[in-house]
């Protein structure tokens, strides 16, 4: 099973896996161009992500480790989700009697989400997660689970 | 009047940014419209101290990925909570999905923001089916003059119409005849052709369906 790591938290780390490590690399922002839709399909004019899109597309799971900005994802893990748009593609399926993108590969990775930090508001976590979990959902995810970052401690048995 | 208007869009000024014409549309019956400020090309921390000064701030934004721009939250980050307790925030989001429940887990983000920065929350506006306005804007005529309306009423009653609100935010889910009928338009073909169009003119066509990184 092949597993790819997204991490913003600098004290975590999985070895022999491949990281994506959002605290050294700053992720260009999408533009809202559409080329990965309709002029280069799947491939978006900018080339920072080549790796991260094979490595992310031909993994069984997506461990990400998020820290919480602001009640939200940093807006760098946040250019992260919005460049995913290549992996989809541009035309629309009612089929779950809502709107959603058709995929372009036949399989997604599993989420395995963890976050780190506070929430300022009584139901920030709750908005978070719902957030979350709408976002893998559209991306086709079959499995997903969102958790704070301490249950992975706790089922991997490490202190942070 | 103490508004400012952000535009959230990275396209910012550009032609193609429905974001920028939203904008526009939102202060033209106003008797003395509001600034706009594009968020795309600015320095942030200069723009983010700039807006406080302001009473009330609405951001106008396209949704990607079922919430704001990733510029739009760099911009955000720059945000301080504010010191007095007369401040607002409110929100206008324009998406390319028909219905506007797509919207409803960024606007309880929102909600939170405007809570966190210690504003008071003006509300989000939705508007979905909005991607081809800066494409065919004689055919969003109506739309356009609903953000009219909608700017010129906010400068009398600093509130954004409960009225023009739902009136934009139609619909706000599918029906299952709807979803049926809209799958039925897919599967025969019909709702691609626009983007047929363009993928021709690009020469794309026989790559549309490309997956460029199973190597």
């Amino acid at each position: 099973m092949k597993t790819i790591v997204i991490k913003e938290c600098t004290d975590i780390s999985i070895e022999n896996t491949f990281t994506f490590d959002l605290s050294k690399i700053t992720i260009a922002h999408c533009v809202g161009c559409w080329s990965c839709w309709w002029k280069t399909p799947g491939k978006c004019v900018f080339k920072d992500l080549n790796e991260f899109y094979h490595e992310y597309i031909t993994a069984d799971k997506a461990i990400y480790f998020s820290k919480i900005t602001k009640g939200f994802v940093s807006a760098n893990l946040k250019n992260l989700f919005d460049r995913m748009i290549p992996l989809y593609l541009p035309y629309t399926t009612y089929k779950t009697g809502e709107s959603m993108h058709v995929k372009r590969y036949d399989k997604y990775p599993d989420i395995e989400f963890y976050y780190d930090g506070q929430f300022k508001t009584a139901n920030g976590r709750e908005i978070f997660e719902q957030y979350i979990n709408r976002v893998f959902y559209q991306f086709y995810a079959k499995n997903i689970s969102v958790m704070p970052i301490e249950k992975f401690c706790i089922n991997r048995g490490k202190e942070i | 009047m103490r508004t400012i208007i952000i535009n959230g869009s990275p396209k910012g000024n550009s032609e193609k940014s429905n974001s920028r014409i939203i904008c526009e549309e939102f202060v033209r019956k106003m008797k003395s419209p509001c600034e706009i400020k594009c968020i795309a090309n600015s320095d942030m921390e200069d723009l983010a101290r700039y807006v406080e000064k302001h009473e009330t701030v609405i951001f106008v934004l396209p949704l990607y990925i079922h919430a704001m721009p990733g510029i739009m939250m760099e911009f955000i980050q720059h945000l301080r909570p504010s010191s007095v307790n007369d401040k607002s925030l409110g929100f206008i989001i324009q998406a390319g999905f028909i219905e506007t429940q797509q919207h409803r887990y960024v606007e309880r983000y929102f909600a939170s923001l405007a809570e966190q920065l210690n504003y008071n929350y003006l509300g989000t506006v939705s508007k979905g089916e909005a991607a081809a306005i800066y494409m065919f804007p004689k055919m969003f005529k109506k739309v356009l003059i609903k953000f009219n309306d909608l700017g010129r009423i906010y400068e009398h009653t600093h509130a954004f119409d409960n009225e023009i609100k739902q009136e934009l935010g139609k619909p706000y889910e599918l029906t299952k005849f709807q979803s049926h009928v809209f799958q039925f338009f897919c599967d025969i073909g019909l709702t691609n052709l626009g983007w047929r169009k363009f993928l021709k003119k690009n020469n794309a066509y026989d790559k549309r369906l490309e997956r460029p990184f199973l190597y």
